[in-house]
């Protein structure tokens, strides 16, 4: 009972320090990058119930984040920015994501992961290219891009931010329960041993559809909110290194640890928005992707847990060390 | 009819080049089981280094060799460094290999800049004839020929010698044939250069085939390979050819006729190939599931 009221506790001064946090750092450049790492966040925590709990590679989850961002940019332009056309943004955002997850769940988790990755590799790029084809111009406004207005309570950076803190909050709370559950811990049995829960009896196909399409609705819905956040969406939004860029963040950030995503993506973004800065000095800076393919190679390599995953194995170890060498008294 | 042969002439050029990069892609995965995601950056490298070379000595055919020998060059690299530490760990594989891909199309654009290079054809390759009103292009010509007889040396190689032999035994049982003696790490690492240097060779023919090279073309001829390994089957070189030609095919006449489709219909044929056939057209069913 003590221990579930400092449970509480600790929600709400976590909540208010985050809702906070502009005010503190204040606002401008600072409140944008933290929108983006909360958006950039959820994102990530959403492909690490594919890699770290279900132990399948996507090279394509920009598929889902650039559909969000694109609907939700075209349902604003031609809404004139009204709250309705915000509301409908997201739902068709979410009636497409389940859609599109289950179409690409259906060609590629039947076979060999090798497959999924493949497969979803060649359709964001797919994407890609039609998002920045003529026939969809009308639609999409091919490379150029579309400026976009958000709604009047939204119109400020306060807001947006508010925004953002709270769906990364409320996505990491029903994530961090779903993956508790039981559909979870048979997430976990898959990626662990794929054969034996298929030998007791799991239908191993449709556990990772059901993760791919909850991860799918997830990043979908951020990548709605980022463009709300930078009122701007381009075919970047589809490219694969905006799919690099979250398996990026994932995995530094601490596979199969859930919050792992969240700090990764401040990593990632903290460390690329200061290398930019950089690059106006120093040009070398420019090549920065480079630093990131090789950190990439090196922590798979090395520190396959990312950060958080090793801070959380080193204090189970610890723990464990003190509890037996204190009964052993 | 004239645009009809015109197309098919240029999906079968276009196929040719695609069987190289995607003969040693289906070739790796079928004896070593993994997919070579970093197989785009070992062909972006092979077409830098032979356009470079290119242009500095005007030795044609020693920017072929030298192609295919950067391919091979990292590609050994990558199986004894990278690769070899990480046998029965697929996931961490998959993402290696995305990284090592990531690194080269990054990194070829310190020395090269990002805006690509000119690649010139060759003078005793850049004839072009008019029969009736079809179009032949020499270095098209020159660029199936070179496939096909690739092709054929990898089928003797695989059919007629005894590292042939032992390469296919070992993509049924690879412990057993190690079992029997041989040293299979010592042959993946041929069979992965083997695919690594057809990838830098499919690179150095493609500088000229395009007309230039740039950073984004190894990602944009990877995709196309893996679609060609997935409807072919994956760890056939038949199902790779057969694949290469279709896809080079109906790109060339869908680019023609609806330009706005041709990214479309390569992923619709496979997203049919899929659904009827998911190991796909050549696969064996076992290799897939």
């Amino acid at each position: 009972m003590n221990r579930n009221i400092v449970r509480y506790a600790a929600a709400v001064l976590l909540l208010a320090v985050g809702l906070l946090l502009p005010t503190i750092t204040g606002g401008g450049g600072t409140t944008t990058l933290l929108e983006q790492v909360f958006t950039f966040g959820a994102f990530a925590m959403s492909y690490d119930l594919l890699l770290g709990f279900t132990g399948i590679i996507s090279f394509g989850h920009a598929m889902f984040f650039g559909t969000g961002a694109y609907i939700m940019g075209i349902c604003l332009v031609r809404g004139n920015a009204s709250t309705l056309s915000f509301v409908c943004g997201a739902m068709l955002a979410v009636v497409v994501s389940v859609m599109l997850s289950l179409v690409v769940a259906f060609l590629s988790l039947r076979m060999k992961d090798t497959y999924f990755a493949m497969i979803t590799l060649a359709v964001g790029q797919t994407f890609y290219v039609l998002a920045g084809s003529r026939a969809l111009q009308p639609w999409t406004n091919a490379n150029d891009g579309i400026t976009v207005f958000v709604p009047d309570w939204l119109n400020s950076d306060y807001a947006i931010y508010c925004l953002c803190f709270l769906f990364c909050v409320a996505v990491a709370f029903l994530l961090f329960q779903f993956v508790k559950s039981p559909v979870g811990v048979i997430l976990k049995g898959i990626r662990d041993n794929e054969s034996r829960m298929v030998a007791l009896g799991h239908s191993v196909f449709r556990y990772k559809t059901a993760a791919f399409v909850i991860s799918g609705i997830v990043a979908t819905l951020a990548g709605a909110l980022f463009v709300i956040a930078e009122m701007f969406v381009s075919t970047q939004v589809f490219d694969v290194s905006t799919s690099i860029n979250v398996l990026l963040m994932t995995i530094i950030g601490g596979t199969g640890t859930l919050f792992g995503g969240l700090l990764g993506a401040a990593v990632i973004l903290i460390a690329q928005s200061e290398f930019s800065t950089l690059a106006g000095t120093y040009p070398m800076f420019n090549d920065y992707m480079i630093l990131f393919g090789v950190l990439y190679v090196l922590v798979v390599l090395f520190l396959p847990r990312g950060i958080l995953g090793t801070i959380l194995q080193e204090r189970g170890r610890r723990r464990w060390t003190t509890r037996f060498l204190n009964s052993n008294r | 009819m004239d645009v009809f042969l015109t197309l098919v002439i240029g999906g079968i050029g276009d196929g040719a080049l695609y069987f190289l990069i995607a003969a040693g892609l289906t070739l790796i995965f079928g004896l070593l089981q993994v997919i070579n995601f970093a197989h785009g950056g070992l062909y972006l490298w092979g077409a830098y280094m032979a356009t470079f070379l290119y242009a500095v000595t005007h030795q044609f055919w020693l920017a072929l060799i030298v192609g295919a020998g950067a391919g091979a060059v990292l590609g050994i690299a990558m199986e004894r460094g990278l690769l070899g530490r990480l046998y029965h760990h697929g996931t961490n594989q998959i993402l290696i290999t995305m990284g090592v891909m990531l690194i080269l199309s990054e990194f070829v654009k310190v020395p090269f800049g990002v805006n690509g290079l000119n690649a010139p054809t060759p003078s005793f390759l850049s004839h072009s004839w008019l029969v009736g009103h079809v179009v032949l292009v020499e270095y098209q010509w020159f660029t199936i020929v070179v496939g096909a007889m690739v092709y054929l040396v990898l089928h003797w190689l695989l059919r007629r010698t005894r590292l042939g032999m032992v390469i296919r035994a070992g993509v049924e049982n690879a412990g057993l044939v190690e079992a029997c003696g041989i040293p299979i790490r010592n042959v993946f690492t041929v069979v992965f250069a083997l695919g690594a240097a057809l990838a830098g060779f499919a690179g150095a023919l493609a500088g000229p085939y395009f007309g230039s090279v740039t950073p984004g073309m190894g990602l944009d001829m990877q995709l196309t390979a893996f679609i060609i390994v997935v409807i072919g089957g994956m760890g056939s070189v038949q199902g790779a050819l057969v694949g290469s030609l279709l896809v080079g095919v109906v790109t060339s006449f869908m680019s023609f006729y609806f330009p706005s489709l041709s990214v479309l219909v390569t992923v619709l044929v496979m997203a049919v190939v899929l659904l009827v056939r998911p190991q796909g057209l050549f696969g064996e069913a076992r290799a897939a599931a």
